[in-house]
């Protein structure tokens, strides 16, 4: 396919969807990896099964895109009833494009932490899907940090049956223009998920979390909370959507997404929706975007912190709400006082 | 100790005075009172003293032990000893109480060149004031103020001050939300504070605290000045005869 051609399909600013975040504006100069597959490395605990497959593409624009390129999927298999204390680890995804799926058996416990960083300019887009059967649990880990010339789009399909308990922390420094993208669909009773994420972005940085839980079977139960950090010139973005079903009933769902702006010329976005077709549902969705709060930073000075102490130790309190319920937050943390000591 | 010479303060760009032309001092070793009505500038004094954005001071000086105090940082100022006890504390989501007041203590002693206070002496002195002042531990484990009763934020106000050991301490309507337990046991800490090389300013609606911590002089703030000043028995006075002859 010629570039030009290629270029042609990615998402662009006129699609309702990637209004605030520009693929096609982002990669004119034929980026490194636009054109090519990308093979992660995957170190996982014994017992789980790695294999390749060609199989259907994923329903979205990246994911066909990444068909194209990667052609088959790693297919990862997590046997049911497995438990393991060691992560499913994935890293080296620098550029290019690739597909990953897990298939996560009946009462199967995983965690999976991902390393999304590349330190030169390129183009990576990530295509995953997690089938999870009945009662299985998945803990995601994604950590990001890309030099500032990058352009990366990971997304997520998740597909829960019954019982299922889903746990994701997402922390992202940014990049040229990045998008995290969680889709989460279940038709089963019970689901449990918990998808929450903090971006801190400097410089130019763009940062999209975008996220779509299609909810059709009774009884789950949502936690959302997103805080982003955002200064200099970069951008962040929130779009959320809850879609609870007419089956899905006694569904209690909460969004959150709070953002605090430390410079004049940064932007933050934000679409949080709630599209509800049951009748006897909780959901609440909850956004704001605003300065840190002069009053406490005064309060804190007037105690002897410096203020650019104060400042940080106030916004290292307010992201960590989005990681307050993390087993192990210890990584999380140390990187966002790195960034606040930078930054503040 | 403190010298407060003709300050006067507005905001809004200049469009409110708020201060006018306030002149005090404050000895070492000395407790004043300063009572006045509603709006006559009580707490605006008390941030312009600790250095809060949002006020422009246009006349006059602050000499604080020999330095010139509106030239300070509001955490330079807190280095050199100067304590606000707020009349509304702020909370301070996700920050724990100890973690904060043992960084706020260290940020102190960094920049007066001295060591930090070991993990130890910190906590063993925490426990004392808390038991003093009859703080649960686990208050003290919670995020600052968050969740906090008025009476319970003025309360962590007085631990902090005594953790702290200030130089000047200012009392911004310290008694609101106490009742009169609380009210007692909030007077004995300040008081155990009393000492030959130490200042207070106690900013208070009513004579009641003054029952309690007893001043040696007693100021009447209204319109942005010091209207009129007398001895402990003054503020009995005041208190029976309102402000209104004072007022403008």
């Amino acid at each position: 396919m010629p570039h030009n051609a290629l270029i042609e399909k990615l998402p662009h600013r006129r699609m309702e969807a990637w209004k605030w975040t520009d693929v096609r504006g982002a990669s004119m100069s034929e980026p490194q990896g636009l054109s090519a597959a990308c093979n992660p490395t995957i170190a996982a605990p014994s017992g789980i099964d790695i294999s390749t497959e060609g199989v259907a593409p994923s329903e979205n624009v990246m994911g066909k895109l990444a068909t194209t390129f990667a052609h088959n999927a790693t297919i990862i298999t997590v046997p049911a009833g497995f438990k393991s204390g060691a992560p499913v680890l994935l890293s080296d995804m620098k550029s290019g494009h690739a597909r990953l799926i897990f298939k996560i058996g009946k009462g199967a416990e995983i965690s999976v932490t991902e390393t999304h960083a590349s330190n030169a300019a390129s183009f990576v887009n990530i295509d995953m899907r997690f089938d999870l059967a009945q009662g299985a649990k998945l803990n995601r880990t994604i950590f990001h940090n890309d030099s500032a010339d990058v352009t990366r789009i990971s997304t997520a399909q998740i597909n829960a049956w019954a019982d299922a308990e889903i746990t994701q922390h997402t922390l992202s420094f940014g990049a040229g223009l990045t998008r995290f993208e969680t889709r989460i669909a279940s038709l089963g009773e019970n689901l449990q998920a918990d998808v929450h994420g903090a971006y801190l972005l400097g410089e130019n940085r763009h940062c999209d979390m975008t996220s779509y839980i299609d909810l059709g079977g009774e009884n789950a139960r949502i936690r959302q909370s997103v805080k982003g950090v955002v200064t200099d010139k970069a951008r962040g973005v929130f779009q959320g959507k809850f879609h609870v079903r007419r089956p899905a009933q006694f569904t209690d769902a909460e969004m959150r997404h709070d953002a605090i702006m430390l410079s004049d010329t940064c932007q933050v976005r934000a679409k949080p929706e709630l599209e509800i077709y049951a009748d006897d549902v909780a959901c609440a969705h909850g956004n704001t975007v605003g300065a840190l709060d002069e009053s406490a930073l005064f309060y804190m000075r007037q105690r002897g912190l410096p203020a650019k102490q104060a400042r940080a130790l106030l916004t290292q309190a307010f992201v960590a709400q989005s990681f307050e319920n993390m087993v192990d937050k210890s990584d999380f943390m140390a990187r966002i006082t790195d960034w606040l000591e930078l930054n503040s | 100790m403190i010298k407060i010479k003709n300050l006067t303060a507005t905001v809004n760009d200049g469009q409110q005075t708020i201060l006018n032309g306030l002149s005090l001092e404050v000895p070492a070793g000395e407790v004043h009172a300063i009572m006045g009505p509603n709006g006559a500038g009580k707490s605006t004094l008390s941030y312009v003293l600790t250095g809060k954005d949002g006020y422009d001071v246009t006349d006059g000086s602050v000499d604080y032990l020999g330095q010139d105090l509106l030239a300070m940082e509001p955490e330079e100022r807190a280095a050199a000893g100067m304590f606000l006890s707020f009349q509304y504390p702020l909370e301070i989501p996700g920050v724990p109480t100890m973690h904060f007041l043992r960084t706020a203590l260290n940020a102190q002693r960094t920049a007066r060149g001295e060591e930090n206070m070991a993990a130890p002496e910190f906590l063993k002195k925490a426990r004392q004031i808390a038991t003093d002042l009859k703080i649960k531990p686990d208050m003290l484990k919670r995020s600052l103020n968050v969740g906090f009763s008025g009476g319970e934020k003025k309360r962590m106000e007085i631990f902090q001050m005594m953790m702290l050991e200030p130089k000047f301490i200012i009392m911004d309507e310290t008694d609101s939300g106490l009742d009169v337990d609380a009210l007692r046991i909030v007077a004995d800490g300040v008081n155990a504070l009393r000492a030959p090389d130490r200042g207070m300013l106690v900013i208070t609606h009513y004579q009641r605290l003054l029952d309690y911590i007893v001043p040696d002089r007693v100021h009447v703030l209204a319109d942005g000045k010091i209207v009129a000043s007398g001895d402990a028995d003054f503020a009995k006075l005041l208190e029976k005869e309102g402000y209104d002859k004072y007022a403008a």
